[in-house]
C-alpha cells in the first residue's frame, strides 16, 4: 500500500457540547479522486477546514504528505490548494491581481506569477474579466478563480469544499477538466459535494460522513459490495442508491404541502 | 378598501418593519438608545423650526418684507430634497424599483411612488413647514391666504415629484457596486464640506469682500423669480400680472417634474436593468506585481495587495487626504488656528507638532480594523504558507506608508521654507514615529480583538468596531500624558535636548513592544480563527 497523502487519527472537533467530527480516521493516498460525502452538518466542512489549517482540531492527529500539520503548518500550507467553503477571495482585486498575488504568496516568482496567472486566466475563460473586480464577479467565475488560485503553485494535493455548487454546466466543466489533469500529473484531490452525479463520474474513492463520524469508505465497487438493498434488481446500485441507504433517506408524508 | 390603498398600507408597513428589524441586531442596545435618543431630538428640532418658520413669516409680513418667505421657500427646498440623499444613504429602506415586480398597474406604480413620497421624515417635516407657513399669512394678511393656500400646495406636490426623481436617481446608482461606493463617497463630502468651509472661512468673515461667489450669489439673486420657490413665492405676495405670470411658471415646473417623473417610472416599471459595465475584450497580458525596495517578495506582494485595496477605497482616501487639505489651509495662514494660537503663525515647529499629531490619529481608521476590507478573503491569509506576524507586518507597513510619506512631505516644506530648527524637526520626527509604532502595534490587537467587516457601499458602516475606538483613548491618553509632562520637564528644566533623547529611549521600547503585540496579535488569530472569520464575512 502507497503512503497516505492524507492521514486522521482519531480526530475530533467540537463546538460547546455539539460534536462536529467525531473519531475520524480517514486514509486518502497519492493520486486519489476523493469524494467526502455527507448530508447537511454531517462534518464535511469541518473536516476540511482542519484539514487545510482553517480550523484547529480538538483532539486528533493530522498528516498531511508525511508531515504533522500541527507541527508543519507552514510547510503544509505551500504544498496544498484549497478552495474552501466561503472562496476567501480578496474580492476588491482584479481577476489578474488577485492570481498574481496569490502565486506571489506562495514565494512564486513574480514573473513566473504573472506568466501562470495569464495561461490560467486563459484556460478558465476569464481572460475577459481579468481586469474587472472579483467583486463584480458571478458566482460562478468566482468558483473558478478560487480554484485557479489553489493550483497556481503547483500543489500535490487540492482540497475542495463544494467546487461545483451554483456553477453553470459550462464553468462546471472547465473546473472537470482542469482536476482531472491535475490527477493525471500526479495530484491528489479530496473534495466535497451535493452533486452526486459529478462525485460518481469524478472520484475513484468515496467517503461518507454522518454526524461527524465516517460511516462508509472505499471505492465505489466496494461500497456496492457492502451495501444491499432488499428489492433491488441486479442492475449496479447508484451513488444515490448508496448514500441514501447509508445515511438514511427522507420519508415525506403524502399529506406535506398538500396544496401544492 | 380598493386594492391600491392596501398595498400603500402594506407598503408603508414593511418600511417601518424594515426600519424595526435593523434595530434588532445583537449588541446595539447602544446604538438602540442613541437613535431613540436621536429621532427625539430631531421631532422637537423640526417643531421648533416649524415654531420659526411661524414667527418668522409672521415678522416678514408685519414689517413688510416678504422676501425672507422666498428664503424661507428655499431653505424648505433644500432640506426636502437634500436631506433625503443623507437619509436614504444611511438608512435600510425600501428599494422602490423592487415594487415593480408585484402586480400592480403603471398607474398604480405612480400613485404609490408619489404617495410613498410623502412618508419621507424631510416630506413630513417640509409640509408642516410649510402649514405653518400658510397660518402665519392666514393671521397677518388674510386676503393673501387662498392664493397662498393654492400656490403653496402646487409647491409641496412639486418638492414630491422632485423628491421621488431624486430617490430614483439614487435606486439607480445604488444598484451597481460602483455607484454605491460613489454615492458614499459623495455623503462623506457633503458631511466633510462644512467642517472645510469652517477653517476655510474663519478668515472671510474678517474679509467679507474676499468671499468668492459673492457676486455670483448677487447674480443668483436676480434670477430667484424664475426659481420654483420664487415662482411660489411671486404667487402669494404678487399682484397682477406678476402673480399670474408667476402661477403659469410654478405650473409649468410641476408639469416638467410630473413628466420627468413619470418618464423614469416607466423605465423602472418596464424593467430597466442595469449592472456594471463590461470592458471589451483585448489582449491579455498580465504585468508582474511589485518590488518594493527592502522588502522581500512575499511582503512585497502583500504590500501591493494592501496598497491597492487603500487606493481603490475612495471613501478611506478622502480620509487621509484630509489632514493634507488642513495643513494647506494652516500653511496657507486661512485656518482660525493663528486667532486661538497666535503663536502658531511664529511657530512652524508648533505646526509641524500638531500635523504629526492629526496625522497618528488618522491612521487609526486604517490601523484599528487591519482585516475590515478583507471580509471573506480572511480566510486567504490563512491558507497562506505566511506566518500571520509577517501578514501583519506587511499591513502595517502599507498602511503607515502614506502617513510617512505626508509627514515627511510637511517637514520637508517646514525645514525649507519655514523656521524650524533641525532639533525641533528631529524631536517631532521621533515622536512622530514612536506614536505611529505605538498606534499600528495596538491597532493589530484591536483588529483581532474586535473584528468588523468594512462595507464601502454603506454610508453608515463604520471603519473600525465601537470597542476599539473606546479602546484607543487608552493608547492615546497615556500616550499624550508622558508627551506632555516630557514638554513641561523640558520646559521647567530648560533641557531643549530632553524631549528628542526622551522620545528616543521611548521609540526603542516600543519598538520591542510593537514585536510583542505583533506575537499576541497572532497568537488570538490562531485561537480564535473561527470567530474572526464569522464576524468578518457577517
Amino acid at each position: 500500500m502507497a503512503e497516505p497523502v492524507i492521514e486522521t487519527k482519531a480526530l475530533r472537533r467540537t463546538f460547546g457540547n455539539f460534536t462536529a467530527v467525531d473519531d475520524l480516521n480517514l486514509v486518502v493516498e497519492r493520486r486519489q479522486f476523493y469524494g467526502f460525502l455527507g448530508p447537511n452538518g454531517a462534518g464535511k466542512s469541518t473536516t476540511i477546514k482542519m484539514l487545510t489549517g482553517l480550523l484547529r482540531s480538538s483532539s486528533g492527529s493530522i498528516r498531511i504528505l508525511g508531515r504533522d500539520l500541527e507541527t508543519d503548518r507552514v510547510e503544509v500550507k505551500r504544498r496544498i490548494g484549497v478552495v474552501p467553503e466561503g472562496l476567501a477571495l480578496f474580492e476588491r482585486l482584479t481577476g489578474a491581481q488577485l492570481l498574481n498575488f496569490c502565486g506571489r504568496m506562495y514565494g512564486l516568482d513574480r514573473t513566473i506569477a504573472a506568466q501562470r496567472t495569464t495561461e490560467l486566466l486563459e484556460f478558465m475563460d476569464l481572460a475577459d474579466s481579468s481586469e474587472k473586480l472579483v467583486a463584480d464577479y458571478s458566482h460562478g467565475m468566482k468558483k473558478k478563480m478560487a480554484l485557479a488560485a489553489a493550483v497556481i503553485h503547483g500543489p500535490e494535493i487540492l482540497f475542495l469544499d463544494e467546487p461545483f455548487e451554483g456553477v453553470d454546466v459550462i464553468a462546471s466543466t472547465t473546473l472537470k477538466r482542469l482536476l482531472q489533469r491535475f490527477i493525471s500529473r500526479g495530484g491528489t484531490v479530496f473534495l466535497t459535494s451535493h452533486v452526486l452525479e459529478v462525485v460518481e463520474r469524478l472520484c475513484s474513492h468515496i467517503g461518507i460522513i454522518q454526524n461527524g463520524r465516517l460511516v462508509a469508505a472505499g471505492s465505489l465497487d466496494e461500497l456496492r459490495a457492502g451495501v444491499r438493498i432488499a428489492g433491488h434488481d441486479h442492475s449496479p446500485l447508484t451513488l444515490e442508491e448508496i448514500f441514501l441507504q447509508v445515511v438514511g433517506g427522507a420519508r415525506q408524508s403524502e399529506e406535506v404541502l398538500s396544496w401544492l | 378598501m380598493n386594492g391600491e390603498t392596501q398595498r400603500l398600507l402594506l407598503l408603508l408597513k414593511v418600511r417601518g418593519q424594515i426600519f424595526v428589524n435593523s434595530l434588532r441586531r445583537p449588541n446595539r442596545r447602544v446604538e438602540l438608545v442613541v437613535q431613540g435618543v436621536g429621532a427625539i431630538s430631531a421631532g422637537v428640532f423640526v417643531l421648533v423650526l416649524a415654531a420659526g418658520v411661524f414667527a418668522g413669516t409672521l415678522t416678514a409680513l408685519r414689517n413688510s418684507q416678504p422676501w425672507v418667505l422666498g428664503l424661507l421657500l428655499w431653505a424648505i427646498f433644500l432640506v426636502w430634497q437634500f436631506a433625503t440623499l443623507l437619509i436614504e444613504g444611511y438608512s435600510p429602506g425600501i428599494n422602490f424599483r423592487e415594487i415593480a415586480r408585484y402586480p400592480v398597474s403603471f398607474g398604480g406604480y405612480y400613485l404609490l411612488n408619489c404617495v410613498y413620497g410623502l412618508a419621507d421624515p424631510a416630506a413630513a417635516a417640509g409640509a408642516l413647514w410649510l402649514l405653518c407657513m400658510w397660518i402665519a399669512v392666514l393671521v397677518q394678511t388674510p386676503q393673501w391666504a387662498p392664493a397662498a393656500a393654492g400656490a403653496l400646495i402646487v409647491f409641496v406636490v412639486f418638492n414630491i415629484f422632485c423628491n421621488r426623481l431624486l430617490a430614483g436617481l439614487l435606486e439607480r446608482f445604488q444598484s451597481t457596486r460602483q455607484g454605491r461606493e460613489r454615492l458614499a463617497v459623495v455623503l462623506l463630502l457633503i458631511m466633510l464640506a462644512p467642517q472645510l468651509i469652517q477653517f476655510a472661512g474663519l478668515n472671510w468673515r474678517h474679509s467679507p469682500g474676499a468671499l468668492p461667489g459673492r457676486s455670483a450669489l448677487l447674480r443668483f439673486a436676480a434670477l430667484n423669480d424664475l426659481s420654483p420657490p420664487g415662482a411660489t413665492l411671486q404667487a402669494i405676495v404678487g399682484s397682477g400680472n406678476t402673480r399670474l405670470f408667476a402661477v403659469l411658471l410654478l405650473l409649468g415646473f410641476l408639469t416638467i417634474a410630473g413628466l420627468m417623473l413619470r418618464i423614469q417610472s416607466r423605465t423602472v416599471y418596464l424593467g430597466e436593468l442595469r449592472g456594471d459595465e463590461q470592458r471589451a475584450r483585448r489582449d491579455l497580458r498580465v504585468s508582474p506585481g511589485w518590488k518594493v525596495p527592502a522588502l522581500d517578495e512575499t511582503i512585497s506582494a502583500m504590500f501591493e495587495k494592501e496598497f491597492r485595496y487603500l487606493r481603490q477605497n475612495t471613501r478611506l482616501l478622502v480620509q487621509i487626504v484630509y489632514p493634507m487639505i488642513i495643513f494647506a489651509l494652516f500653511f496657507s495662514g486661512r485656518s482660525p488656528i493663528h486667532r486661538i494660537f497666535p503663536s502658531a503663525r511664529g511657530s512652524s515647529a508648533g505646526l509641524l507638532g500638531m500635523m504629526a499629531g492629526f496625522l497618528v490619529l488618522s491612521i487609526a481608521n486604517i490601523c484599528y480594523n487591519n482585516f475590515g476590507l478583507d471580509r471573506d478573503g480572511f480566510g486567504r491569509w490563512m491558507l497562506a504558507p505566511v506566518k500571520m506576524q509577517k501578514v501583519l507586518l506587511a499591513k502595517n507597513i502599507a498602511h503607515a506608508a502614506p502617513f510617512l510619506a505626508m509627514y515627511t512631505l510637511i517637514c520637508g516644506l517646514l525645514l525649507a521654507v519655514a523656521r524650524v530648527s533641525p532639533l525641533q524637526a528631529a524631536t517631532v520626527t521621533v515622536s512622530f514615529l514612536t506614536v505611529i509604532l505605538v498606534q499600528v502595534g495596538a491597532g493589530n490587537l484591536f483588529s483581532v480583538y474586535w473584528p468588523k467587516p468594512i462595507d464601502l457601499t454603506r454610508m453608515g458602516s463604520r471603519t473600525v468596531s465601537a470597542a476599539a475606538g473606546y479602546a484607543a483613548l487608552l493608547v492615546i491618553a497615556p500616550v499624550g500624558i508622558i508627551g506632555g509632562l516630557i514638554a513641561m520637564a523640558a520646559i521647567y528644566l530648560s533641557l531643549p535636548w530632553l524631549p528628542l533623547v526622551a522620545a528616543t529611549v521611548i521609540f526603542c521600547v516600543v519598538f520591542r513592544l510593537y514585536f510583542v503585540a505583533l506575537d499576541r496579535a497572532a497568537l488570538y488569530i490562531d485561537h480564535h480563527l473561527e470567530e474572526i472569520e464569522q464576524v468578518l464575512s457577517k
